[in-house]
């Protein structure tokens, strides 16, 4: 597990503990993967840090190796979810394209950035 | 325990939603010829929410007018009375889908989501094929799934038992649904159009977006949703309530006649306006 500051955690980081408001309202449960707009959300509710699954040095974010975990699991979800239907050739198609989709937003830095 | 009759749920349309008078009256006016925008401006403007809604989103990049629009008038004469109507459509399905405290936050901001999501979809397969009315298509994106909420509202129970048959057999939420209940969210979704006396094209479109096939008149539109759902399904764009992507109506990809090389870029461009419009239309519970 990882703590990060709000402002260095970037969409597909996958929350380790479930984040709370100051009212104690449940906002994000752990397990969730994040995204550009939960991030911001985050953001308008004051949230300042948060924890996140994945190993780092020193207690240092190792946002290298969380990458390295989503991009492999967006293969695998894929796959999964149109296990039923891959006999299908348009459906092997938006596989294919889903997930090189998925893996660009990924690591897009102009997506990364635009949190606010 | 016999499961809730669809009978029974039609027998209590009377306690589902309604639409906000709002909307009531602005869908009248739409529907009069003699209305002008004035007259359109005058109702929204005496809704503050409605009305600083409406700007902030026709100054979103989701429209991409060059200019910064401030009036009312301005954003109905550039946008057009059905997609101010199809607006306040979808902002009141918004409100219907944060009124509701049964299931977790998170729960409620991935399925509405999912909706937004194939709101999204629809739009942009409907400017690929140079459909004339994308805005209808947004708003049956927006709709399809409407029935999951009645069913979560109306029949807890059932609803509890059909996402626990979903976890644990991890099929569609539909599969479950026939097996809890014997129909689906399609046939409910289509009880609450009916309530909110909303076209027979959105209607159609509802029933028919797992057999696009099967919507007579309307077939090319429910083929455009049933797309949309499988695409925002694959990007991962919110939660429709399973794991699975429901599998492709045949006849219906053919009537579309999309290339199978133009899937790419459809998928690129529902994932930013996504990004663009969700954080304008967001989830604040």
């Amino acid at each position: 597990m990882i703590h990060l500051k709000i402002d260095a955690v970037k969409p597909g980081m996958v929350l380790a503990r479930s984040v709370y408001n100051q009212q104690d309202l449940l906002l994000l449960e752990k397990g969730t993967a994040l995204t550009k707009k939960r991030i911001w959300m985050l953001k308008t509710w004051g949230i300042d840090r948060v924890s996140l699954k994945g190993r780092g040095q020193n207690d240092e974010p190792s946002v290298y190796e969380v990458e390295f975990e989503t991009r492999e699991s967006i293969e695998r979800e894929l796959q999964a979810k149109f296990a039923d239907v891959i006999d299908d050739p348009v459906m092997q198609e938006i596989m294919k394209a889903a997930g090189r989709q998925l893996q660009k937003s990924l690591t897009d830095p102009d997506k990364q950035n635009e949190t606010t | 325990m016999k499961p809730p009759d669809i009978d029974r749920v039609i027998s209590r349309v009377e306690d589902l939603p309604t639409l906000p008078r709002t909307v009531l009256r602005i869908t009248e006016l739409v529907n009069d010829p003699k209305s002008s925008a004035r007259d359109l401006a005058r109702i929204i403007t005496d809704d503050q929410v409605l009305a600083a809604r409406l700007l902030k989103l026709v100054n979103s990049s989701f429209y991409g007018f060059p200019q910064q629009i401030s009036t009312i008038t301005g954003a109905i004469v550039l946008l057009g009375f059905d997609a101010i109507r199809n607006l306040l459509l979808t902002t009141s399905v918004f409100d219907l889908f944060s009124n509701r405290k049964k299931i977790s936050l998170i729960r409620q901001e991935q399925f509405w989501d999912h909706s937004l999501g194939c709101a999204v979809a629809a739009k942009v397969i409907g400017n690929h094929l140079r459909y004339d009315k994308v805005e209808e298509l947004f708003v049956a994106g927006l709709l399809h799934d409407i029935g999951k909420i009645v069913e979560m509202i109306f029949l807890p129970q059932a609803f509890k038992d059909i996402n626990h048959l979903v976890k644990d057999k991890n099929i569609l939420m539909i599969a479950a649904e026939e097996k809890v209940l014997g129909y689906g969210h399609p046939e409910v979704g289509k009880l609450l159009a009916e309530r909110w006396n909303l076209p027979p094209k959105l209607i159609a479109v509802i029933l028919h977006h797992h057999q696009p096939s099967a919507a007579g008149r309307f077939a090319f539109e429910a083929a455009i949703v049933h797309l949309a759902d499988i695409l925002c399904r694959s990007l991962n764009i919110g939660y429709a309530g399973d794991n699975k992507i429901p599998a492709l109506d045949k006849p219906a990809w053919e009537s579309l006649r999309i290339r199978p090389q133009a899937i790419e870029s459809l998928l690129a461009a529902i994932s930013k306006e996504f990004d663009d419009i969700s954080l304008f239309i967001t989830y604040t519970p």
